[in-house]
């Protein structure tokens, strides 16, 4: 009797968990072994079926070759770096700002949220029109304030594309970090900072003693997210500036669907798709290493 | 951490004030522009109150029927991913906290891994899958494709939830002869409807979200989704019409900020639960 009801248990566990295994087995894991094996061979789409040819890592050595493997995990870095810091200060400073807790607390976040919540492509659009050169209001203020002398084509000049789809980004997901360190302030117990109080340790030593390792967990998963997420920013890029100008922009995201969808070279886009995950696992590996030796 | 020097105080009212225009003065300006003709879209220096607002930007998008039928298909794609996704996830969060095994730590572990994944380097590979189901150009490849995207995440988040559940309801239950799925339908279900709201409406925003998936599997105008709409019809090679541009932007956003007034509370109980805990 005991032993049957085990066994159901273990059925009934097992047979609750197919429904999700398949979907993610299938639309992930799949594609994830495909994207592998066809990054070895010499595929390109075409109508007629053509047999897959070994091109002993042929995508590999041309993207390696040709520079522009290395030149999009720079960028991608580049990218991932200036949205990280900025949004991690900027969200520090606005959450120790606003936690005074009492009322007013529900619209602070509403409005918070509100950039969060506005679809991507949303976004690059409404950053294109505010960095518009001719009748753009970024380029209003920076002329009105003396800033610069002319306007600026933000998303042509190879200097400042990158900084400005930075920018967009940065808009968006600030409210995450912002509500995530946030909720983590408030976690902090009040006792802590009273006792502190009375000891008169100065506001940096407690922010430095209390207030962060308090918020290490928030910290650590909220900077993986953005970092995840900056790594695999696509619809930004490809509305603002297509991976333009003179390839400034063109990060592992644009250049893996380029290779794929515009030179129709199924081969070398899942090179740079394989090269890229490899990246991002051994990012994670050393990532939570460092983490956990932190804490000890 | 109190700040009463007055001198701090301004300067902290300062900043909060630059940060805050930052974050909502974009969303004022695509609203007022929509609002604008286009002699005063293209003025220069641009006028930040409108002197004459018109809803002409308005009655043009919505007598062009596509994009009245973008939204619809955006609405149907994100209620299909949420219903699958809700479905998928809860039965195997609920699994995951109740059912505990090596089987199942393996593939909580594996669902988690997939955040890794960079999903435009699987795109290729997905549409290829896609086309061999004769799927391309449907919006079930985008409910799919979407849902294995969100499945790990909402898995894990409503495994949280449940575990803070006293499991003696379930005991209870099954002593009253309740069988296991009886129990979890009616039972825990019910008492879960704050998770399960969380992670629908994060599904929701994740589906209506979409741009990269729409643009790659569907070819045809009438089956696009917002985001691919926008992009395929309003920006043009040389110009954009901006008129156009900022209105259709307006009525994209708008149906996210009436989630975000109206459950402002789970979203953010999604979103910080776990990360906070640890």
């Amino acid at each position: 009797m005991k032993k049957n009801e085990q066994r159901g248990d273990r059925i009934f566990g097992a047979v609750l968990l197919v429904p999700s295994i398949l979907i993610v087995g299938g639309f992930i894991f799949l594609p994830v072994i495909q994207s592998l094996y066809y990054s070895f061979f010499d595929y390109k789409l075409t109508r007629k079926k053509v047999p897959l040819t070994w091109n002993s890592f042929g995508n590999y050595r041309s993207l390696w070759e040709s520079g522009k493997l290395q030149h999009a995990f720079s960028v991608t870095f580049q990218f991932m770096v200036i949205v990280v810091v900025l949004v991690f200060l900027l969200g520090l400073v606005m959450a120790l700002l606003l936690n005074r807790g009492g009322k007013g607390e529900r619209a602070k976040r509403t409005l918070a949220l509100l950039p969060w919540g506005t679809p991507t492509v949303i976004v690059a659009l409404l950053w294109s029109w505010m960095f518009q050169p001719e009748y753009g209001v970024v380029n209003f203020f920076l002329l009105k304030l003396h800033l610069v002398a002319e306007p600026i084509s933000f998303l042509v000049n190879p200097n400042t594309a990158l900084g400005s789809v930075a920018v967009a980004a940065v808009w968006k997901q600030l409210p995450f970090l912002f509500i995530m360190l946030l909720a983590g302030l408030q976690g902090v117990p009040s006792e802590m900072y009273e006792a502190a109080h009375i000891d008169g340790a100065p506001p940096l030593r407690v922010f430095w003693h209390i207030t962060l390792p308090f918020l290490r967990n928030v910290i650590r998963s909220s900077i993986l997210v953005t970092i995840i997420t900056n790594f695999k920013q696509f619809p930004l890029f490809w509305t603002m500036t297509g991976g333009g100008p003179m390839g400034r922009t063109e990060t592992l995201a644009v250049l893996a669907y380029k290779n794929a969808f515009v030179n129709l070279n199924f081969g070398a886009g899942a090179a740079v798709a394989a090269s890229w995950m490899a990246a991002l696992i051994i990012f994670s590996l050393i990532y939570n290493r460092v983490f956990r030796e932190a804490e000890y | 951490m109190k700040i009463n020097h007055p001198v701090k105080n301004t300067a902290s009212w300062l900043l909060i004030l630059l940060i805050g225009g930052f974050l909502l003065f974009p969303l004022y300006w695509i609203f007022v522009t929509s609002f604008k003709d286009n002699m005063d879209i293209y003025r220069f220096p641009p006028r930040f109150i409108p002197l004459r607002a018109t809803l002409g930007n308005y009655l043009l998008l919505f007598r062009d029927s596509s994009v009245i039928l973008y939204l619809t298909n955006n609405l149907f794609v994100s209620a299909g991913t949420t219903l699958l996704t809700l479905a998928a996830a809860s039965l195997a969060g609920y699994s995951l906290s109740r059912y505990p095994s090596r089987f199942g730590r393996a593939v909580a572990t594996s669902l988690l891994s997939t955040q890794m994944f960079p999903i435009v380097g699987l795109i290729l590979a997905l549409y290829v899958i896609f086309r061999n189901l004769g799927l391309i150009d449907s919006r079930l490849s985008l409910v799919l494709s979407l849902s294995a995207v969100t499945i790990p995440f909402c898995t894990i988040l409503i495994k949280g939830f449940f575990d803070d559940i006293p499991r003696s309801l379930e005991e209870a239950a099954r002593i009253d002869g309740a069988s296991r799925m009886k129990t979890l339908l009616s039972v825990i279900m019910p008492l879960s409807k704050p998770g399960l709201l969380a992670i629908g409406l994060y599904t929701f925003m994740q589906a209506w979200d979409d741009f990269l998936f729409a643009i790659t599997f569907i070819l045809n105008d009438g089956k696009r989704t917002l985001s691919a709409g926008i992009a395929m019809k309003f920006l043009g090679e040389v110009s954009y019409d901006w008129g156009m541009v900022t209105t259709v932007s307006v009525a994209g956003v708008l149906p996210m900020f009436l989630l975000i007034f109206l459950f402002q509370k789970y979203m953010v109980a999604g979103l910080t639960a776990g990360a906070v805990k640890g």
